[in-house]
């Protein structure tokens, strides 16, 4: 048992954020990040940001050499995400094309595909998005309705998505479509989001700009040739990509800055030093956030080792959820203004994790899992 | 950042959970009792080294050692002998258990002290060591899950030896080894009640098929896993800061660990023939040492966001 970072591990995560300063426009904290990460703006920003991360060799070190990668070591492609994160996520959408699309099109696609994708995600100029919840499919996601039949050498897609962040400026949807009767029977198309049929609404939130639309799909043809995998194969495909995914944002590291940020400015008017109660309040959401680290690194530390995925994953965002949550009621008790006009970054930090309980797989289905497979306790 | 036993550790967790096992059983006339505590299981454990792993391995063992002990039915002083006192103390000469109290609370029933021979003195700047001796003490009846008792006559603390500047690196271990103890036995707890949940048939199904169960006993098993990292974190760091975050992390979990669990077992949690109070009331006995909670997220919040010119608690740092 180990705590400690190597030596080579600390070089690394030094070069990442040298390359953050380098890289972040000077009001990129004032202008940037209270739009949050999948504003326009940002999504923006994130094209031109990510092709210079590429050059660095920054956006995908974990791939493989053939691709464009480094083959370096899973500790450090979680490193890079975490100081990504901390940073306030300036990759926008294509942490999701390094972390799992572009994995997965290596695994499962085609050599054509391979061609037509890989080098768009590895230079960092292509935004994709995750068409997988529809208005009746969010947890229970195999009740999808959207269909698409097979028609020549083209399926015909028509449904909609629902809750698809980044959709209004995104070139591709890796979407999920169901192809069959049966609940399995659902593929995965690889969709241009400028392919006729396609619309897409935005409406307002509690979370901010760019995470609420709906995709409406309306007689849009799609090559054959852009199916991933087999017919049917989705589930397979969509469990392999995000079986480490599962870990989810590092959100430890943004909740403790959001707590300095607040703890700033309750030391600015006065009150922290008057107010015992909030300091153990504070204290107590700091050992919070360092259980959630504990779990996220125990979870990369079993990924290192190739161990199976289990329920440690589910477990850490369970964990995390809590201290977030906490977070949430610490600044509505004792910086109440940040959701009234006050600080723009503690604003953004509340209004993100709105959903983080809902976002990438409930709470309830976290602590199902955990209960079933982890504790081993009986089904109802 | 290595989250696995090393083939030593392993080997060395091994060893104890054999011992440990051999001697699971309670004896007959104590089955019904609040705490008992084994002279021969104690003794068994220093004679084959076990308890001075601080001193002979390191702190990380030492705390391995006591998160094993932590876990079993029977209470075992491996807290104050085999960590807090080797790191914090290591020039001192130990022959037995070790028993722990703050000045204040020194005329009050003391953890440990009827199976003890070290007394450790939280004095603030200084620690006092007071040797004890078996007549000093009455044992004192208590719920609580390990020997209680207080001083027959008022001790001097002055009579005692007095290690100057070394109570912020006894409160330091303290912390860390309040934080293992309630991991082990949080651990202990949480697996026996998930053996009854499973068993325990109600309304046609057992116990734990309910999800208004599943969840909360899901919740206390992520709160104990992440406990158990954080209090290895501090014993392999030897750091003030993280003995402060895992002692808070462990004792914010006391409240909804201890409804819930003995919620879950109904009313068998509440009868001293069932065994769930010899983990769960030892882990209300540690509730309010060392500051509890409340001094230790105070502690995180003083060292986290200190004034450049404002004193920083007084850990470890200040050695």
């Amino acid at each position: 048992m180990e705590f400690a970072w190597t030596d080579d591990q600390i070089a690394y995560r030094q070069q990442v954020r040298q390359a953050l300063d380098e890289l972040l426009p000077a009001d990129w904290d004032e202008t940037y990040v209270p739009e949050s990460y999948a504003s326009d703006l940002q999504v923006a920003f994130s094209r031109v940001f990510c092709a210079q991360l590429a050059e660095r060799g920054l956006l995908m070190p974990h791939w493989p050499k053939e691709f464009g990668g480094s083959d370096s070591p899973d500790w450090y492609h979680f490193i890079l995400g975490e100081e990504m994160k901390a940073a306030g996520e300036p990759r926008g959408s294509q942490y999701m094309n390094v972390n799992w699309i572009g994995p997965t099109l290596l695994k499962f696609g085609t050599e054509a595909q391979k061609a037509q994708h890989v080098q768009g995600i590895a230079s960092g100029t292509v935004i994709w998005c995750q068409g997988f919840s529809e208005p009746n499919a969010g947890t229970d996601l195999a009740a999808l309705r959207t269909r698409a039949e097979r028609d020549g050498d083209a399926y015909v897609v028509n449904g909609s998505k629902i809750w698809t962040s980044y959709a209004r400026t995104a070139d591709w949807c890796f979407l999920l479509v169901r192809t069959g009767p049966a609940r399995k029977d659902v593929s995965i198309l690889l969709v241009p989001m400028d392919t006729p049929g396609i619309s897409v609404t935005s409406f307002p939130g509690l979370i901010k700009e760019g995470h609420l639309n709906e995709v409406f799909f309306t007689d849009v043809r799609v090559p054959v040739a852009n199916r991933l995998g087999d017919e049917g194969q989705a589930w397979a495909i969509v469990t392999h990509a995000l079986a480490y995914e599962r870990v989810g944002v590092p959100r430890y590291h943004t909740g403790l800055d959001a707590l300095d940020l607040a703890v700033s400015a309750l030391k600015a008017d006065g009150r922290w030093e008057a107010d015992p109660v909030m300091r153990a309040r504070a204290g107590t959401l700091v050992a919070q956030f360092e259980a959630a680290r504990m779990l996220t690194y125990l979870v990369v530390d079993q990924r290192v080792r190739r161990e199976p995925p289990n329920t440690d994953a589910n477990l850490s965002r369970i964990v995390a959820l809590e201290a977030v949550t906490e977070m949430m009621h610490f600044i509505a008790d004792y910086v109440p203004d940040c959701l009234a006009g006050g600080d723009r970054l503690l604003e953004d930090y509340y209004r993100i994790n709105i959903p983080a309980g809902i976002t990438g797989g409930t709470n309830e289905i976290q602590l199902d899992l955990v209960a079933r497979r982890g504790l081993g306790l009986p089904g109802a | 950042m290595d989250f696995q036993l090393t083939e030593d550790q392993r080997a060395l967790v091994d060893a104890i959970q054999s011992i440990l096992t051999d001697h699971a059983e309670l004896p007959q006339d104590q089955r019904l009792g609040y705490a008992w505590h084994d002279p021969a299981v104690q003794a068994l454990l220093a004679d084959n080294g076990f308890l001075d792993a601080g001193r002979s391995i390191g702190p990380l063992e030492a705390a391995l050692i006591q998160f094993e002990t932590a876990q079993s039915l029977i209470s075992i002083e491996a807290m104050g002998c085999g960590l807090v006192a080797p790191m914090a103390l290591p020039e001192l000469p130990l022959a037995g258990p070790v028993a722990l109290v703050a000045e204040r609370d020194v005329a009050r029933a003391i953890r440990n002290l009827p199976v003890a021979t070290t007394l450790l003195v939280d004095c603030g700047e200084d620690v006092m060591v007071l040797p004890v001796a078996a007549g000093q003490v009455e044992p004192v009846a208590s719920i609580y899950g390990y020997p209680y008792g207080r001083f027959r006559a008022p001790v001097r603390l002055a009579d005692g030896q007095r290690l100057a500047g070394r109570g912020a690196l006894l409160r330091q271990w303290w912390r860390t080894g309040l934080a293992v103890e309630i991991a082990g036995a949080a651990r202990a707890a949480i697996d026996f009640t998930i053996d009854y949940v499973r068993q325990r048939q109600v309304f046609g199904r057992p116990v734990g098929a309910f999800q208004s169960v599943q969840h909360r006993l899901v919740q206390r098993h992520g709160h104990a896993r992440a406990g158990y990292f954080l209090a290895m974190r501090a014993a392999w760091s030897g750091d003030a800061g993280d003995a402060d975050v895992a002692a808070a992390h462990a004792l914010l979990g006391i409240k909804p660990l201890l409804f819930d669990l003995h919620q879950f077992n109904g009313g068998m949690g509440v009868t001293t023939e069932y065994a769930l109070h010899f983990w769960t009331y030892r882990i209300r006995a540690l509730q309010a040492e060392v500051g509890g909670l409340t001094g230790a997220a105070l502690d995180i919040a003083a060292r986290r966001w200190a004034d450049a010119d404002a004193p920083l608690p007084k850990g470890a740092d200040d050695e």
